[in-house]
């Protein structure tokens, strides 16, 4: 049972290796996948197939409704209600989509992670900045995503300490397994509890019809445009599309064995992901509208905790427990796709071996970097008096500004037909993502006038 | 590790990891390329540090 002949296959090898004492280990857990795929693929059992190469999208999406993302959500609708922000999520959603999309092609085609490609195509210098924009983004993101672990496990009187603890011992426990397919079924599991947010929203009794005036006027919007009106922009944009989603989700299809035949797959891998993170998204927005409509101030909030909290009256103790269940969801499940995503890009930058398939003395790196700015961020979070709701909505808006120069590394490698051969962007992909960058680039200059001239909005 | 000498036959030769540690050769950046990356990482080192001084001004703000 042989790959398709059509598959692509990238610049070089010359000399491919077939000789029994250069395979790995790794190889032939992952031939052990792929071969479940073809047999599948050759009976046209086409739900098994998609199950089983169902993955990388439907983490990255769900693991970007992360700690930061679901607080952001939740400041917008108790900021905003139900109105403008509504569609601007769903666009924002559009455009994850339409960036990790590119990543599946990438890694399918070339079967090579992000930070190699980048390293590789573009030499040292374009890759240690690419690396130090994703180490930063992602100590600060998992610094919050431990904020969310410590937040909900508040609300249910446990102490911080304790939680922490149970987070990190949860993401260790996860890289135990020392088998990708595994680990992703695992997180999938315990990702589909970000969905708690929908029942969380229904305690909010949600007018429907105000939700589809939302949708299609894109109204109201009380205030007009403000200060915080750019920065939640901002914190919504960075909730959707930042770096470590291009770095996770390129690796992690590399790893899974995804080829160029599995693409129309790993595209409803990522719409799924981005269907279902999108209503999650929405639903925290929702279940947070009360607090609008209620004139309830949530700029002292200290933590999402304090959401849970705040809704008790409105969404009653069981909505209130599904919001702050969800935020400790949230939490654990980025906290294991973005230590996975650091871990990933170290080996590939340090030219280590680099899978989840690996045992601990072959990737002693990789497993090393995931547990390393996992306790790191752990550790921080447990620092007495730090601010730490606003620490999570200026991660997202750091993410949204980071965004932009990755985006354009990720456009540069899917146009190298060199390396993607018949599969590099198409003109339409390239006005798409090329608009992305300049919007990403406006906002990010709008918030900067505004933070450094904060008169000239009048007030 | 035993395994059946057919099931590798499932991965693409380029999938190997011993294929994919041959490194890919250097691409040329276009002058106008080069330009927009050093323009983003300008971007980037003018913008975090607003975000930082936001921050930092929102924290010492009056409550």
């Amino acid at each position: 049972m042989s790959q398709s002949a059509s598959s692509f296959a990238p610049l070089p090898p010359a000399s491919l290796p077939r000789a029994e004492g250069r395979l790995s280990h790794e190889d032939i857990l992952r031939a052990e996948d792929r071969r479940k795929v073809l047999k599948e693929r050759t009976a046209r059992h086409w739900f098994r197939l998609l199950w089983l190469l169902t993955g990388p999208g439907v983490l990255v999406m769900l693991g970007e409704n992360d700690g930061p993302s679901m607080v952001s959500y939740a400041t917008t609708g108790a900021t905003y209600g139900v109105g403008f922000f509504v569609p601007f999520i769903l666009l924002t959603f559009l455009m994850a989509f339409a960036v990790q999309e590119m990543t599946v092609r990438l890694g399918a085609a070339t079967h090579r992670g992000h930070a190699e490609l980048i390293f590789e195509r573009f030499g040292p210098f374009w890759g240690y900045f690419a690396m130090g924009d994703l180490v930063f983004g992602n100590v600060l993101t998992l610094v919050t995503e431990f904020i969310a672990i410590q937040a909900g496990g508040l609300y249910f009187g446990v102490p911080a300490v304790v939680s922490v603890a149970i987070g990190v011992a949860l993401v260790v426990a996860s890289l135990a397994f020392r088998r990708y397919a595994t680990w992703e079924r695992t997180v999938m599991a315990l990702a589909v509890f970000n969905l708690l947010f929908i029942p969380a929203a229904l305690f909010a009794h949600p007018d429907g019809a105000a939700l589809v005036h939302a949708i299609g006027t894109w109204s109201p919007l009380k205030g007009g445009v403000t200060a915080a009106f750019v920065t939640l922009i901002l914190a919504n944009i960075g909730a959707t599309v930042t770096p470590w989603m291009i770095f996770f989700q390129q690796s992690a299809v590399v790893d899974k064995g995804l080829t160029t035949a599995d693409l129309g797959e790993g595209r409803l891998d990522t719409a799924i992901g981005a269907v279902l993170a999108a209503i999650a998204a929405i639903a925290t927005l929702v279940a947070a509208a009360p607090l609008f409509e209620n004139n309830v101030d949530v700029s002292k909030f200290a933590s999402g905790a304090d959401f849970a909290t705040a809704l008790q009256p409105y969404l009653g103790s069981v909505g209130a427990t599904l919001f702050a269940l969800g935020m400790i969801e949230a939490g654990v499940v980025a906290a294991m796709t973005i230590s996975a995503s650091s871990a990933y890009a170290m080996g590939e930058t340090a030219r280590k071996r680099h899978s989840l398939n690996l045992d601990f003395s072959q990737g002693w790196l990789f497993y090393g970097a995931a547990i390393a700015s996992t306790v790191v961020a752990a550790a921080i979070v447990l620092i007495p008096g730090a601010p730490l709701l606003a620490m999570t909505l200026t991660v997202n808006v750091i993410a949204t500004l980071l965004m932009a120069p990755a985006l354009l590394l990720l456009l540069l490698l899917v146009n190298d037909r060199e390396i993607m051969g018949a599969h590099a962007n198409t003109w339409r992909a390239n006005i798409v993502g090329g608009a992305i960058i300049v919007a990403l680039v406006l906002v990010g200059a709008a918030y900067g006038v505004i933070t450094v001239f904060p008169g000239i909005l009048g007030q | 590790m035993s395994y059946d000498s057919n099931l590798i036959d499932a991965l693409e030769p380029s999938q190997l990891t011993a294929a994919t540690e041959i490194p890919l050769p250097r691409r040329r950046l276009s002058r106008a390329t080069t330009i927009l990356l050093i323009a983003l990482r300008v971007y980037i080192f003018i913008a975090v540090p607003i975000v930082g001084y936001a921050f930092v001004h929102a924290l010492m703000a009056p409550q």
